[in-house]
């Protein structure tokens, strides 16, 4: 909202420099974003808020600065050259939903001359972002912005019957508006209309037909109040938001509306018009002031402060509201029609205390009576997890939870997306129902820009429709790499990722969050190539997927290096109870190894070689390790073969050799009956 | 006895000649052999000699071997023990060579500075909570006071799933979510992810991140939400930082108040600035006292308990602290963005 200086000295008598005003307003919280100078005005640029429709006029912004600085606001006259007839002689207004409109005041001037505006009023519109159009609808202008109540005038010649009906609009019914635009009206909508059509639609914008003209010379002037919920859904409906709709949908003041008659009628009169006797003003349920109790033991309480009664007296009485004593430093207070936010105490606090200054009230720490620790572990347990990957080397990505619905389907992955009703644009219209899509556009973003290697990881949900009706977004984490894994040095040639990056980093996080029962399970999936992807199970139960990425997806994104990705579940993987930790004593008594290589089937893996190791049961074992996998021509066809370290060790003393000979003949021969192994 | 005698002259010359030419530990071994070995040693086969002799002769002869062999074994010892540590060790020919670094991955600069945001009220006793980000109109504006069809509903652009879900606009459901559950006293905050229907610009995108503060109790008052913010406020940017409160309006606060901080890259002086345009000052949050209205949406009473709130932009704030000069850096994940931020 625009403010010009000058506008304000004819409601206040300011001597301040602008600087000194916008600090001023600025304390009050009418926060002036900037200040320009036009000519020998200035003008302040204003933040105003949904609440303070009493600020959208220079009446309003004059009373809380001649409050503030201890001024009186200026009274004005607005004197009349009547007409022997009266206004209800001419004009006949019927208000057939009071609902929809309160209040309804018209005036008719007779014999304006239009034309252009004169300068003074030319200036104050310009100043305040307005185009002059000609010196009536210049009027109404002036004093919307002057008192914040918008008028219309219509042409009276164009009224037919002299009839001024506020009805909700007909089926069908059409208006030709003063933008020129034909909309057609609902029948929520409130019009005004006359004996056969509507004329305006109400509080939001004029219609053309009945609009004023270089030829008119009878104007009728509007001055009413409308429903703010009412006129925010028509404007909402036809798209057109105006200096009017603004202000009636925020709660304009229907006390103003017979001010704001008489003013305009009062300019036209230097324009030769000539004013209908007696003001129609038709308010069939006048408003009954609103009184709300203020406690100064309450203005102290909320906050921390010892404000004298005097001051809170002085500050709300200059901002027009009435206070009457109802018990000691208790006082009922009037709220003035005008003030639509002020409705109950902690409104009038926040009075007391924008004039009493933000900045003069203490600070003091916020006491703590009580402490607590967090009740479930999960975050601690999702930056852990992030972590083990900063440490693999994977950097943290983070991208929209909206997605592009043609990429999306691209990838199967069998979730209902969650389609948004009105989306920023089709590229951003669905739901995220996987992170793997997003971090596919980062690798193709930094291959684009340079970028060698992209080991990405990023933390976040994923929405869905799990069932009709019912909604759910879950935690996951995707994880990302491609390219080189590091560059080449002094010391090491240059390194691809692979798969096993993937999978070391997948089994780290379970290892450093303590789920140690984790085993995979060869998948089928869309994400990935045939054969080239694994389910991971915690517990036995399914928590993500890992593989390498299938080649016609990658190739629809343009990528051509082989791209290994994984997404979990963290709701399922972190609802999961961790193993608890408990302390082993250190060894004292040296242990002892020894290495046995066999073959086995190649239909056998090394998950289930070590599976099948776990389940020996041999004294004094303590550990084994794989450390080598080996298929080849040197090898019998149909063989792998693998090779073990076992570690042996007693607690109490040192073992014998011949233990653990023992030992190595036992597990030879249970894994002869259980792998069937042959010793190479 | 006089050959004797010779000999024992000519094996100290001997030993002092070779150890004088020994590089190695090898080679003391093998003089040690040669000298002292059992069976062949040059002074095991005098003693051997020198037991042929008469008692007369075996005293002078017998001190001058004992004290060649305890020579000998002396300087055997010595030069050992000089040879022994460097010998095994290969020497290093450029020590200025890089050593081998480790890559450790880079937090994004959002999680990085919500984890500070955190770490400083959890210093002073906050806890985190969180809630969904899919919400309900209840939720979302209801509860918080904000009435159907009031324009206040303007400044949070809202994008809708249908007629009663959303994507929430600001982390403050969660407040209402959290007081249902939990009496006072309640202090804590609720960092998180939060949409607008903003068409991207520089400074505005439709996802962003807030982090909300909630205290609730007996006898709150606007000192302490200044005394908490501005402590708040000077742990993230310095204890010299200036700043100063305003009145604002906000429909689940009443009084409400915005925080400016004096712009840190200009200080005021430049009317050009693109940071705070001139002004001197950057908003960075908006607080407020409970409104009372939300305390009876969530059953409690207004009148034996008040509180405060706050709402900060977590992608605003960082930019200004870090000067970024993009919000759509926050999301592009360019490497070359994200990976500065394992320096910090």
């Amino acid at each position: 909202m625009k403010i010009s200086y000058s506008w304000l000295k004819e409601f206040v008598n300011l001597n301040l420099s602008p600087q000194e005003l916008a600090s001023s307003l600025n304390q009050i919280g009418l926060m002036v974003e900037s200040i320009t100078a036009a000519g020998e005005d200035t003008v302040f640029e204003i933040e105003t808020y949904a609440n303070r429709p009493d600020t959208l006029g220079h009446l309003g912004v004059a009373r809380e600065i001649a409050t503030l600085l201890d001024l009186n606001l200026k009274t004005r006259n607005w004197p009349l050259k009547e007409l022997p007839q009266t206004t209800a002689e001419m004009v006949d207004i019927n208000i057939l939903d009071p609902q929809l409109c309160p209040r309804y005041c018209g005036l008719v001037v007779k014999g304006v001359k239009v034309g252009p505006s004169p300068d003074w009023l030319k200036k104050r519109l310009e100043a305040v972002g307005l185009r002059p159009i000609n010196n009536v609808v210049d009027v109404s202008n002036y004093v919307c912005f002057s008192l914040g109540q918008p008028i219309h005038t219509f042409d009276l010649s164009k009224l037919k019957g002299g009839k001024i009906k506020i009805r909700k609009a007909r089926k069908g019914e059409t208006i030709r508006t003063l933008e020129g635009e034909t909309v057609e009206l609902d029948p929520e909508m409130l019009v005004i209309a006359d004996e056969s059509t509507p004329v305006a639609i109400a509080g939001v914008i004029g219609g053309e037909e009945s609009g004023i003209t270089e030829s008119t010379s009878d104007v009728f002037i509007e001055s009413a109040n409308f429903n703010p919920v009412s006129i925010r859904q028509t404007a909402k409906k036809l798209g057109l938001s105006t200096d009017a709709s603004y202000r009636f949908e925020r709660g304009a003041d229907p006390n103003a509306a017979p001010a704001a008659a008489v003013m305009a009628a009062s300019l036209l009169c230097e324009f030769g018009g000539r004013v209908s006797k007696g003001l129609l003003d038709v308010y069939p349920a006048p408003r009954k002031p609103r009184t709300v109790t203020l406690r100064l033991r309450r203005v102290n309480e909320l906050l921390g402060l010892e404000i004298e009664p005097e001051f809170v007296v002085k500050i709300l009485t200059g901002l027009g509201l009435k206070l009457k004593e109802q018990g000691p430093q208790v006082w009922t207070v009037e709220i003035p029609s005008f003030r639509v936010d002020l409705e109950r105490e902690a409104d009038l606090v926040e009075e007391v205390a924008r004039f009493y200054g933000y900045d003069r009230i203490p600070s003091a720490i916020t006491p703590v009576k009580s402490f607590e620790l967090p009740a479930d572990r999960k975050r601690d347990r999702v930056w852990r997890l992030k972590e083990v990957l900063f440490h693999h080397g994977f950097d943290e990505v983070i991208n929209f939870s909206f997605t592009d619905p043609e990429k999306e389907q691209l990838w199967q992955t069998g979730c209902q997306p969650i389609r948004l009703q009105n989306p920023i644009s089709a590229k951003l219209s669905i739901l995220r129902t996987s992170l793997l899509p997003g971090l596919v556009e980062n690798a193709v973003w930094n291959f684009n820009r340079e970028a060698e290697g992209v080991h990405i990881f990023e933390v976040g949900n994923i929405y869905y429709w799990e069932q009709e009706e019912t909604h759910r977004e879950n935690l996951n984490l995707g994880i990302l790499t491609t390219g080189l894994r590091s560059g080449r040095t002094w010391k090491e040639t240059e390194k691809q990722t692979d798969f096993y990056v993937l999978k070391g980093a997948v089994e780290d996080i379970c290892n450093y969050l303590g789920y140690e029962n984790f085993s995979f399970e060869p998948v089928e999936h869309p994400f990935f190539e045939p054969g080239q992807g694994l389910r991971i199970l915690v517990k036995n139960e399914p928590v993500g997927l890992l593989g390498l990425l299938n080649g016609n997806l990658a190739r629809s994104y343009d990528l051509e290096r082989p791209v290994y990705c994984a997404e979990i579940d963290l709701n399922e993987l972190l609802r999961k109870q961790p193993r608890t930790f408990s302390f082993q004593p250190v060894p004292r008594f040296p242990g002892t190894s020894r290495d046995l290589s066999f073959l086995v089937e190649d239909s056998l893996n090394y998950q289930q070689i070590q599976q099948q190791l776990q389940k020996l049961n041999i004294p004094y074992l303590e550990n084994f390790l794989i450390y080598d996998r080996f298929q080849g021509k040197a090898l019998p066809p149909g063989k792998v073969s693998f090779s073990v370290r076992f570690y042996f060790r007693h607690s109490a003393r040192t073992l014998q050799t011949e233990e653990v000979d023992r030992a190595m003949q036992e597990i030879i021969s249970q894994l002869k009956s259980t792998l069937k192994i042959q010793l190479r | 006895m006089s050959s004797l005698l010779k000999k024992i002259d000519h094996y100290r010359q001997l030993f002092t000649e070779q150890v004088s030419r020994v590089k190695e530990a090898r080679e003391v071994e093998e003089l040690r052999q040669a000298f002292l070995g059992r069976k062949k040693g040059h002074l095991t086969l005098l003693f051997e000699e020198f037991k042929t002799l008469g008692p007369e002769e075996k005293k002078n002869v017998g001190q001058m071997l004992n004290e060649l062999k305890s020579d000998i074994q002396n300087s055997l010892a010595e030069m050992e023990q000089k040879l022994k540590a460097p010998a095994r060790v290969k020497q290093l020919e450029d020590l200025t060579l890089p050593g081998r670094q480790l890559y450790w991955g880079a937090p994004h600069p959002i999680t990085l500075f919500q984890r500070e945001i955190e770490r400083i009220f959890i210093s002073m006793g906050f806890s985190v909570e969180e809630g969904p980000e899919i919400e309900t109109d209840y939720y979302n504006f209801e509860a918080l006071n904000f009435p159907p069809h009031h324009p206040a509903r303007d400044s949070w652009d809202t994008l809708y799933i249908n007629d009663t879900l959303l994507l929430r606009t600001h982390t403050s459901p969660v407040q209402i979510r959290v007081m249902e559950k939990k009496k006072p006293p309640i202090r804590i905050i609720i960092p998180g992810k939060v949409f607008r229907r903003e068409t991207p610009d520089p400074t505005h995108l439709p996802m962003f991140y807030q982090v909300e503060g909630l205290v609730v109790d007996r006898g709150i008052t606007f000192a302490h939400l200044k005394g908490t913010l501005e402590y708040f406020i000077k742990a993230l940017f310095g204890e010299k930082i200036k700043l100063r409160f305003r009145p604002s309006f906000f429909p689940f606060t009443e009084p409400s108040a915005e925080v400016d901080i004096e712009c840190i890259v200009c200080g005021g002086q430049d009317s050009a600035c693109r940071v705070c345009g001139g002004s001197g000052w950057k908003e960075i949050l908006g607080a407020g006292m409970v409104d009372p209205q939300v305390f009876k949406n969530v059953n409690i009473d207004p009148e034996v308990y008040s509180g405060w709130a706050f709402g900060l932009g977590i992608d605003r704030t960082a930019m200004f602290a870090f000067q970024i000069p993009e919000i759509r850096h926050f999301y592009e994940n360019d490497l070359r963005f994200l990976r500065q931020f394992n320096r910090r």
